[in-house]
């Protein structure tokens, strides 16, 4: 997938765990394992604004388009 | 959602059950030793008689064909079975899974090829019985209605199979 999800990058920047996150944002760690992974198919405008705010970031920071 | 699907298993079971003891009602009415007949029949012709012309043949194939229209209505039977399968798999909430999909899929094979085969039998006991075997006339029996309903069927499964490509797509959206 062209898509890549640099929540990794950003959870180091900003110290914070991933579960931490995921308790904030208000997923479960599945889901949340799903979004670091590249797995997911799709992701909501909410939890996309959720994860902006916890992380204090752009959605941009979090998605990179990469060609294939 | 459990409440009615206990309610459709119960009516399955009764419609089953029934539709079981009237075939074995009708099996146990057809008189079988007519097949016994015709052995003791075959070991005692004269092989030089032309074998399709003979009445006992010609009662042999007649009590063979009502004997292959039991079977289709066992495999109808069996067919209906399977709605107790997809039931079973909407209880455990498993709305949109392989199994179900290949289900339908079944059931539809089942409908459409038991009228097919039914269908063939009828023209067959036509032709032995040296009756008009009309089409058309055919047709318009209720059991051909199970043709549409096959198709019927395998739409379900194509729209089940699009169903769990949604449910898929749903549960990996974050």
């Amino acid at each position: 997938m062209p898509i890549i999800v640099n929540l990794d990058i950003m959870l180091t920047k900003r110290n914070m765990k991933s579960k931490e996150l995921a308790e904030i944002i208000g997923i479960t760690t599945a889901n949340m394992s799903i979004l670091k992974s590249g797995k997911a198919k799709a992701v909501r405008f909410s939890t996309l604004e959720a994860i902006c705010k916890a992380l204090d970031c752009q959605p941009a920071d979090i998605l990179e388009y990469v060609e294939d | 959602m459990k409440d009615n699907t206990t309610i459709l298993t119960f009516i399955t079971w009764g419609l089953l059950l029934s539709a079981v003891s009237v075939l074995l009602n009708d099996m146990r009415e057809f008189d079988f030793n007519q097949f016994k007949e015709f052995q003791n029949w075959a070991k005692t012709a004269n092989k030089n008689d032309p074998w399709f012309t003979s009445k006992n043949a010609i009662q042999w194939s007649y009590y063979a064909i009502n004997a292959g229209l039991f079977f289709w209505r066992g495999y109808l039977i069996y067919g209906f079975s399977y709605f107790l399968s997809i039931l079973k798999e909407i209880e455990n909430g498993n709305y949109f899974s392989d199994k179900n999909i290949s289900y339908f899929k079944k059931i539809g094979n089942i409908f459409v090829w038991y009228t097919i085969s039914v269908l063939v039998l009828r023209f067959l006991l036509a032709a032995i019985g040296e009756s008009t075997f009309n089409f058309f006339n055919e047709l318009k029996a209720e059991f051909t209605f199970l043709i549409p309903v096959g198709l019927a069927f395998f739409i379900l499964a194509e729209i089940f199979k699009r169903g769990k490509e949604t449910e898929e797509e749903n549960d990996l959206t974050i």
